[in-house]
């Protein structure tokens, strides 16, 4: 590995300035706030690419901004560092960010404040690059808490809904839980290694097998923080709310970045996931549940979004299992396919909330594919890649996934893999079936709703082709040089022979059976999903409804917590805080109106006073001596 | 020498009293100027001849003519016997005599086999200007600074208010 | 040659008078010139320690008490005309703003 330095500062700087300034002139002149942050983004990316064109896959880029803090024997700088993992998942963030920042111009014109958003997403892309690109734990976790607190903004942006305030206070206190265990994670390494670097712990940990039992509880810290960012189970309740915030947000934040940071936090530890089997067995099991339970709910969701957000959840929940199975640039391979797919979706979808005037119901769209061809095209192509048709995107990164799989090594977990690769299947088919449902009822049929429907502006639709493209390509362009890329940072499982189309074809018919088995309930055998929906009425109900994940935690948790919290308050605070409180106050009033009685105002009496306490002075020192 | 003595002690003690018990304050006064008098004169007695000019110029002159000065401006009436004042009185005087019974014992105890140097020293114009331009130099411009500024204070709180005027 | 506890025990008295002349009397002046009777008492006893100690130090520092009281007679005769301004009569107990 060769480190030389470089100006990485300048990546996360230009969208730094770039919110400030989008704020500022933003205030006066409500276009110029879309225009400077999408220039500071596209800055950011042409700068990145152009760092990147001279590294190879051994570089390390590395910038020390400054020496940020020192306490005790712990020596903490500001680093920078860009190695091959580092670009990769950088030129996602500036390259889907600059795409969606043009589109925002379009979608959000006609807002109020604006400024405010893409202040806003410039901070996020700030925070996104310093995650990315942060050469040790603590400036990854100024990142990792910096999208957490943009999320929470952009996810309120419309805070004048209480709704949409509650959803970006849920996300918020939501990820607070795991980034509690994140902190956890990184005492323990300090506490143990006395250092935050990456290298300087990757040089301390990797393969050392006395660690075995330190790096099981610092992984499952890890993982409890990831699972609070990237939406697993069971901290994975946030992430539907979030759809609150504007739909360029969604795509951007929590479907395209943002919620990757956990795998991508993941990878870059890999060498103590590495040392931690049992840690992946549980992060297996847990992302399994979370791709099935989304899965399955997002199968009856009605609003547009609300499908994208559980199609997200089980996404994420698919990258883990890549990378609890080792396959970690199986797992990055898969942020950036679906980066590309699940925010040409959202794009997509916001598109035809833009075009409806604001409807999010798919019960009262359809037909849309008249009236917004570009959107629908490029739908059609992403529906496609997420369904994991050959040759989409989608195809390339799952059947990675489930290679992947199959050859676990784990030994918690390899006795099983057969029948873990049977039930991913089973996601991967329902994946293919609900979004095709989306698909059909936003597109097909006739239109059910009262509004005008239109065709988004070139700005937008521009970006939709953009993102359909790469959709259709990006997985095809990355198979083979992904894995080179990142075999010096990552390790690379061997890679699976190469294959025939018509292999590839056979080997994508799960995509293909979900996509046409949807197509035919949603349009020619429209009564079938009712039939089926009665004679299962309960599993159907318990879909629809999300599992009563909501209601679970609202009885084991907020509930006891709100009684507890309600006895404490009426108990404790009112009865023993307060009166303490008020009761000194009290204490000191009456004695202030007792002493009040030897105040008389007169200068004589105070003389007096005077002239008697210096005779006890002086008896004092006559005793005294 | 103590016939002198216990002479002006008899007298500061007695203009002292007057000086509390007398009901008009220019007789008050009047008592107040003989005590200093009487003071200046134990000054004398103590050998601090440059002290007890300084007692009868500014204290005796200065300062006492101006309080003169301000009871004759003010044009103040006899004191009238207060009902609640007999009771403080009588308190005061109480503190008094405990005062001085604790005193009594301490002189007794601490004075006693007390050296006296009093043929060395001599507080004449000489010996006391020297101190007190050399090594009391500074607190003597202090001092002069104090003056200043109390000259200029008094000028302040004494100024008429105008008319309406705020300030 | 008079012992110097004669003169302390003379200041002693002086001092206490003072002092009960200040807490008797109502008249400010007279209050003011009972304080001036107080100091002239600690005067007298610095002189007379002044002589017992044998050197000129304690004289320096009546010197400076004269001072200190002529500047205290400047402001404090200005503040009883202001008071006298104010209140129409030179009663302390009628100056008992701080109370009300």
């Amino acid at each position: 590995m060769e480190r030389t330095n470089a100006a990485l500062a300048l990546i996360p700087l230009f969208p730094l300035v770039g919110s400030v300034a989008a704020f500022l002139v933003g205030r006066v002149h409500k276009r110029a706030a879309g225009i400077i942050a999408s220039l500071a983004s596209i800055l950011a990316f042409v700068w990145t690419a152009k760092l990147f064109a001279a590294m190879s896959a051994e570089t390390v880029l590395e910038d020390v901004v400054f020496s940020w803090f020192g306490v005790a024997s712990l020596q903490v700088d500001f680093t920078l560092r860009m190695d091959a993992l580092g670009a990769v998942m950088c030129l996602v963030v500036t390259g889907i960010g600059s795409l969606i920042h043009i589109y925002s111009t379009a979608y959000m014109a006609e807002d109020d404040s604006v400024h405010r958003f893409f202040s806003y997403l410039n901070l996020f892309m700030f925070s996104m690059l310093l995650l990315v690109l942060g050469g040790n734990l603590l400036v990854l976790f100024v990142g990792w808490e910096g999208v957490g607190l943009c999320s929470y903004l952009l996810i309120g942006f419309w805070f004048r809904t209480i709704d949409y305030a509650a959803a970006g206070r849920k996300a918020f206190v939501v990820n607070r839980i795991g980034d509690a265990g994140f902190l956890l994670g990184i005492f323990l390494l300090w506490m143990n290694f006395g250092t935050v670097d990456f290298l300087e712990l990757e040089a301390a940990i990797a393969g050392n097998m006395t660690l075995v039992g330190l790096c099981t509880v610092v992984a499952l810290c890890l993982f409890i923080g990831a699972t609070g960012k990237s939406a697993q189970i069971p901290l994975f309740v946030w992430l539907p709310d979030a759809m609150a915030g504007p739909t360029p947000v969604s795509a951007l934040i929590h479907a395209a970045t943002m919620v990757t940071a956990g795998i991508y936090m993941m990878a870059r530890m890999d060498f103590v996931f590495a040392l931690a089997p049992f840690t992946l067995a549980i992060v297996t099991i847990v992302a399994l549940l979370t791709a099935f339970v989304a899965a399955t709910t997002a199968l009856l969701q009605n609003d547009i979004k609300k499908v994208l957000a559980y199609s997200t959840v089980s996404q994420l929940g698919f990258m883990f299992l890549a990378a609890s199975a080792g396959a970690y640039w199986v797992a990055i391979f898969h942020v950036v396919t679906h980066a590309f797919f699940k925010a040409c979706l959202f794009l997509g979808a916001g598109s035809v909330i833009h075009g409806c005037h604001h409807e999010q119901d798919m019960r009262h769209m359809g037909g849309l594919s008249r009236y917004m061809p570009i959107t629908f095209a490029t739908y059609l192509v992403a529906t496609l890649a997420i369904a994991g048709i050959f040759p989409f995107a989608g195809y390339q990164s799952k059947h990675a996934i489930l290679g992947a799989l199959e050859h676990n090594v784990n030994p918690y977990i390899a006795p099983y893999n057969s029948w873990i690769v049977a039930l991913v299947t089973f996601t991967a088919f329902l994946t293919a079936f609900y979004m095709t449902r989306s698909l059909a009822m936003t597109f097909f049929g006739k239109y059910r709703g009262h509004a005008h429907p239109h065709e988004s502006p070139a700005a937008m639709s521009g970006v939709l082709v953009a993102l359909a493209v790469l959709s259709l390509f990006g997985g095809w362009f990355l198979e083979t040089r992904l894995p080179n890329f990142l075999e010096h940072v990552l390790a690379v499982a061997p890679g699976h022979a190469s294959e025939t189309i018509v292999e590839s074809l056979l080997h994508s018919w799960v995509g293909i059976a979900g996509v046409v088995l949807g197509l035919l309930f949603y349009t020619s055998l429209a009564g079938v999903p009712g039939l089926v929906f009665s004679l299962f009425k309960p599993i159907g109900v318990l879909f629809q409804r999300k599992w009563f994940v909501d209601e679970l935690y609202q009885a084991i948790l907020v509930r006891p917590l709100e009684g507890v919290s309600r006895g404490l308050w009426k108990a404790v605070d009112q009865g023993f805080i307060d009166g303490a409180v008020n009761g000194s106050g009290a204490v000191i009033d009456t004695s202030g109106q007792v002493l009040r009685l030897t105040q008389s105002g007169q200068v004589r009496h105070y003389a007096l006073w005077m002239f008697v306490a210096t005779i006890a002075i002086v008896v004092f020192f006559l005793v005294r001596s | 020498m103590m016939i002198l003595f216990a002479l002006l002690g008899a007298l500061v003690i007695a203009s002292a009293i007057g000086v509390v018990a007398l009901r008009h304050p220019i007789h008050s006064a009047l008592c107040l100027v003989l005590n200093l008098v009487g003071v200046a004169a134990l000054y004398a007695m103590l050998d601090a001849h440059f002290l007890s000019a300084v007692q009868i110029i500014v204290y005796a002159g200065a300062i006492m003519v101006l309080v003169l000065f301000v009871i004759m401006l003010l044009n103040i009436k006899v004191e009238q016997p207060h009902r609640r004042g007999i009771i403080l009185t009588l308190l005061a005087t109480l503190a008094g005599v405990c005062f001085l019974g604790i005193l009594a014992p301490l002189f007794y105890r601490g004075l006693r086999g007390f050296t006296d140097h009093s043929s060395k020293i001599e507080g004449t114009v000489e010996a006391f200007g020297e101190l007190l331009f050399t090594r009391y130099l500074f607190p003597f411009e202090a001092a002069s600074v104090l003056i200043m500024v109390a000259i200029v204070g008094a000028v302040m709180i004494g100024k008429r208010h105008q008319q309406g005027g705020s300030k | 040659m008079i012992p110097v506890s004669f003169y302390l025990t003379l200041a002693a008295l002086m001092f206490t008078i003072g002092v009960c002349g200040v807490a008797i009397r109502r008249n400010v002046i007279v209050v003011f010139m009972c304080i001036e009777l107080m100091l002239n008492a600690v005067n007298l006893s610095m002189v007379a320690f002044s002589r017992t100690v044998g050197n000129l130090d304690g004289q320096i520092g009546v010197f400076f008490v004269m001072v200190v009281a002529a500047a205290e007679a400047a402001i404090g005769l200005g503040i009883i005309i202001a008071l006298f301004r104010s209140t129409r009569s030179l009663e302390s107990s009628e100056a008992s703003e701080l109370r009300r």
